[in-house]
């Protein structure tokens, strides 16, 4: 502050005015000129991952189409069967699963989820949540962290496994914590450009052996419906995880492209305030010589 | 009463070692894909009351 007090004492008030303008001007040259470099970086960037992930969707989709009977199979037994769940009482505990993953920068297909979630917990502070994810963890934690049961990680590198949905199933039902019915939150996939936000319910072995027209089914006891009821919630969750990889997988390749797009729009922005500025510059340069040579002669 | 749930098994386990013992069982030009639909890197914490149970495997941020 001092030094530059005394400095300015020394020049006139328009050599300085003159020279801040100056800089100011080569410094708005630079620093366009390195904003347009980084924009261009992640235009770059956004556009590989579009690559990567519209290779990766083209899979998911293959994958969803061949897992699509597991989850549909066990729906239909729901529905056939019409199981119900227990009307709502002090003993009826609910447990949610919620299907992200690990990944972001796929547009709202988290957010979604536990916004869903949210609205539900906020209506009924009882029900218990496993986060499958660590997006809506992430997004949970911060309201609801007492609700959360378990967080299952590692999910959405790669593809899901049916192994890892059967993992899933049975810590679900190894939990403490007795659920007597639930809900699958995932993103149900209907074209590249649009997934909504579905559900499956599960059910508890006591509601379903309780079901009313569960005699549509032949030669069945407790044992058959048990073994059903634990691989039905190993496949829906491994129809859910597909579904929810596909739709995450198609929203993250529009995310990009809209990213991508925006770039593109920002970097001609930016190249002609960048040329503006440029010839401006020039112009006051040709101006300050010719003035010079003029007051010469 | 099966005899694997008396070991303690549920039908995923008992599926799931099944369906092991299928792959291997492949030939092997075929066995080298099934391999992959082997693996599952999926991780599980427990949380209670908000925080989770094991530090090491969830960061508390």
């Amino acid at each position: 502050m001092m030094q530059r007090a005394a400095t300015s004492i020394l020049p006139t008030a328009g050599n300085m005015l003159a020279s801040a303008q100056q800089q100011r001007g080569m410094a708005t040259l630079k620093t366009i000129s390195m904003r347009l470099k980084s924009v261009k970086n992640i235009q770059k960037i956004t556009q590989s991952m579009k690559m990567v992930s519209a290779a990766k969707y083209a899979r998911a989709e293959r994958e969803l189409k061949q897992a699509r009977p597991y989850g549909e199979g066990s729906k239909q037994f729901y529905e056939k069967a019409e199981v119900v769940a227990p009307e709502k009482t002090e003993e009826t505990k609910k447990l949610y699963i919620a299907m992200s993953s690990d990944r972001g920068l796929c547009g709202a297909i988290h957010s979604g989820i536990c916004r869903h979630i949210r609205a539900d917990l906020a209506a009924d502070s009882s029900i218990k949540v496993i986060c499958v994810g660590d997006k809506s963890r992430a997004i949970l934690q911060r309201l609801y962290a007492k609700n959360i049961l378990m967080v299952a990680s590692e999910v959405g590198r790669l593809a899901p496994q049916f192994l890892d949905a059967s993992k899933l199933a049975n810590e679900v039902m190894n939990l403490e914590y007795e659920f007597t019915d639930g809900k699958i939150m995932y993103n149900r996939f209907k074209s590249v450009v649009s997934y909504s936000i579905s559900d499956l319910p599960v059910f508890s072995l006591k509601s379903v052996e309780s079901a009313p027209k569960l005699a549509v089914y032949d030669s069945l006891d407790s044992d058959v419906i048990q073994n059903y009821l634990e691989f039905s919630l190993a496949s829906m969750l491994f129809f859910a995880m597909k579904e929810g990889a596909c739709a995450e997988q198609s929203s993250r390749m529009t995310a990009m492209d809209n990213a991508s797009k925006n770039a593109g729009e920002m970097i001609d922005k930016l190249t002609l305030t960048f040329n503006r500025t440029r010839q401006a510059v020039i112009t006051r340069e040709l101006i300050e010589i010719i003035s010079g040579a003029a007051a010469l002669s | 009463m099966t005899a694997w749930r008396q070991a303690g098994l549920n039908y995923i386990n008992y599926s799931n070692i099944a369906a092991r013992i299928l792959r291997r069982t492949l030939k092997p030009e075929a066995r080298v894909e099934a391999a992959k639909r082997d693996e599952s890197h999926i991780r599980f914490t427990p949380w209670t009351n908000g925080k989770p149970t094991r530090k090491d495997a969830v960061e508390s941020a």
